[in-house]
């Protein structure tokens, strides 16, 4: 079964008498373990597409299907406990909590999860160890450099062992050398877990890490391969 | 889970410390206020009932079943008949300190130039019970039993009659028989008890004087009972109980004064109900604030599934870790501010006369602990601080995930 199924997915943003459709009754497949990058000039609708992927907002009109279930039928708190379970997501900035440390950040899906302690703190560490972070545990955000950050971010998001994991230009803020590393632990985690991965891009050598790109434009998909 | 929730909750107060502790702050210092002013309040009341029950009702009043209040008859069924040996009985029982019979009378008090409503009192001037009477003394001094024709009265009726220690007045009552008997009496002394009323408007003379004044023979209105303390009122009252008698305690007596100070005191509650709110609407702000800080930290728990409840939960959490602390320095303020006044007090001098003609107080005004109104205080603190919290943690609940990745 795919993990994705998106079937005439259409958002339009009004904004006083503007309208703009973000997505335009868009149909897209994205199969299990799939490492696959979203591209597209600004404002083609990428990060609003990740949006209703991951279940954070609803289409106006269309479906979308996780492991073939309708998320668009949920209400908020069921959407939560399906983003808990199912989705993870890696920010542009790099959206830890920054009052908890990165075992504590990593940690908290897992404990909404209702995972037990001992079987948590092996995962935690486990995850933290994968990104190469296993020292850095016990430091705030604010003690990790940007591509330390986004690492934790990463191990975070594999944490409940998702369907799926979102990331949004997740190297845009980083430089070339931390940002292929980043890229590089999504990979390998993605062959490692089986976990599919798409994330939104413009630069041409995070596009090179993927296994298949989807073009966007004016809230189309313009190539789907 | 809830754990989690604590720690987040407890270091985003961390993470604005200036901000948390000045909120914390603002609830200690209201509920130190609130607990200052109900501490000073209850003293007030208390006192003034104390001096009411030491100077002039007692703790225990025996009367004749026919007898009403307010009405000083002196007709002989609404006399006590025995009253000397009720008085001696009543003064054997256990925790009483001391009883004595009194007789009161409607009275008109008159100089060649004015004349003035009063009630004669007769006292039994041997009886302990008058000691506060006699520390009242300012002028003169205190009546013998046997003297015929002297009276204690009080400064303010001295004062308004233009009378000092010598004077002689002329007197008049309506006797038992309901004729109008005169006769002329000298100022002996003269007594500042503090309640303005007793000082105003009681004329006092020795009890045998009175009830020949008055052809009582040797019946009176009433047996005062004082008590060591209240612990004793309900074990006197009980061995005391006859059919033909009624037995009203100092709180029966004093149902009216205590009513019309309650009254005067529903405007303390209102100051009460504005430092709470003043309180609350701080909260609400700090945490309105934090929240408008943290909506894209709480975006990020909601992407990771954290639903609009838990957000709610800690942000009521935070509350009440602010609320809980700023109670805490509360209560020592304002418990140690009550305690300096109740051991050492104000000194307010005069002024109590000037602030009230029913409240009875002398010239320092002490505090009182309050135990249940300072547990209650506290806990209506806590619950405003609740209160406050959830309109910020109702919007939090309610803001979508999408902003977390907006940026
Ligand atoms: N909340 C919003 N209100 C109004 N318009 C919006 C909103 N969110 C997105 N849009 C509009 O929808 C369109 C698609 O936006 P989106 O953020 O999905 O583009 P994007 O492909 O992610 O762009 P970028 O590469 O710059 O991040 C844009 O024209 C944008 O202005
Ligand atoms: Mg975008």
């Amino acid at each position: 079964m795919d993990a994705i199924q998106i079937n005439q997915v259409t958002k339009t943003y009004r904004v006083g008498a503007t309208q703009t459709h973000a997505l335009d009754h868009i149909n897209l497949t994205i199969g299990e373990g799939e490492f696959t990058a979203l591209v597209g000039p600004s404002g083609s609708g990428k990060t609003t597409l990740l949006q209703m992927i991951g279940c954070l907002d609803k289409p106006d009109q269309g479906t979308v299907l996780i492991k073939g279930q309708d998320v668009t039928r949920l209400n908020s708190n069921q959407r939560a406990d399906l983003r808990r379970s199912s989705i993870g997501f890696v920010f542009q900035f790099f959206a830890l909590v920054p009052v908890l440390t990165a075992y504590e950040n990593v940690e908290l899906p897992l404990l909404l999860n209702g995972m037990k302690t001992s079987e948590r703190r092996t995962r935690v560490m486990e995850l933290l160890d994968a990104v190469g972070l296993a020292d850095r545990a016990h430091h705030r955000p604010d003690q990790l450099s940007g591509g330390q950050q986004q690492r934790v971010a990463i191990a975070r998001a594999l944490g409940p062992r998702p369907v799926l994991v979102l990331a949004d230009e997740p190297t845009a803020n980083l430089d070339t050398a931390n940002g292929h590393q980043a890229m590089e632990i999504m990979q390998r985690l993605n062959q490692e877990t089986g976990t599919a991965f798409v994330y939104a891009t413009h630069d041409p050598r995070v596009i090179a890490f993927a296994r298949r790109v989807v073009k966007m434009e004016d809230g189309k998909i313009i190539d789907s391969p | 889970m809830l754990s989690k929730l604590w720690i987040l909750a407890y270091r985003d107060l961390g993470r604005n410390r200036r901000r948390t502790i000045l909120s914390m702050v603002a609830v200690a210092l209201g509920l130190g206020l609130l607990i200052l002013m109900n501490g000073y309040i209850a003293g007030v009341m208390d006192e003034s009932i104390q001096n009411n029950i030491r100077l002039n009702t007692g703790h225990l009043q025996i009367r004749a079943s026919a007898y009403t209040e307010g009405e000083m008859s002196l007709a002989w069924p609404d006399l006590l008949r025995d009253p000397e040996v009720l008085a001696a009985h009543a003064a054997t029982l256990p925790g009483v300190r001391g009883a004595a019979p009194v007789l009161w009378a409607g009275g008109v008090i008159a100089t060649p130039n004015d004349s003035l409503g009063i009630q004669v009192t007769g006292i039994d001037t041997t009886s302990t019970i008058y000691a506060p009477i006699r520390e009242a003394l300012v002028g003169g001094e205190f009546l013998n039993p046997d003297d015929r024709n002297g009276i204690m009265i009080g400064r303010r009726l001295a004062g308004e009659l233009g009378l000092a220690v010598g004077s002689n007045v002329s007197l008049t009552v309506v006797d038992s028989d309901g004729n109008a008997d005169e006769g002329v009496f000298t100022v002996r002394g003269i007594f500042h008890t503090g309640i303005p009323t007793y000082d105003q408007g009681s004329v006092l003379m020795p009890l045998a004087k009175a009830q020949a004044f008055a052809r009582t023979e040797r019946r009176a209105s009433a047996v005062i009972i004082m008590l060591d303390d209240n612990q004793a009122l309900e074990t006197v009252r009980t061995a005391l109980r006859s059919p033909d008698l009624q037995l009203l305690s100092w709180e029966d007596m004093n149902r009216l004064f205590i009513e019309t100070m309650q009254t005067g005191l529903a405007f303390y509650y209102i100051l009460d109900g504005i430092v709470m709110l003043i309180v609350a609407v701080i909260i609400a702000n700090t945490l309105l604030m934090s929240v408008f800080e943290r909506i894209r930290e709480m975006g990020i728990l909601s992407a990771l599934g954290m639903k609009g409840r838990h957000l709610t939960q800690m942000l009521l959490l935070e509350a009440a870790c602010m609320g809980l602390a700023g109670i805490a320095i509360g209560l020592a303020l304002g418990l140690s501010s009550v305690a300096y006044l109740t051991y050492v007090g104000i000194a307010i001098g005069d002024i109590a006369s000037v602030a009230g003609d029913s409240i009875a107080l002398g010239s320092t005004i002490h505090a009182r602990f309050v135990p249940e109104t300072f547990a209650g205080l506290s806990i209506a603190t806590f619950i405003f601080v609740l209160l406050a919290a959830l309109y910020p943690a109702w919007y939090a609940s309610r803001l979508e995930p999408v902003v977390a990745l907006r940026g």
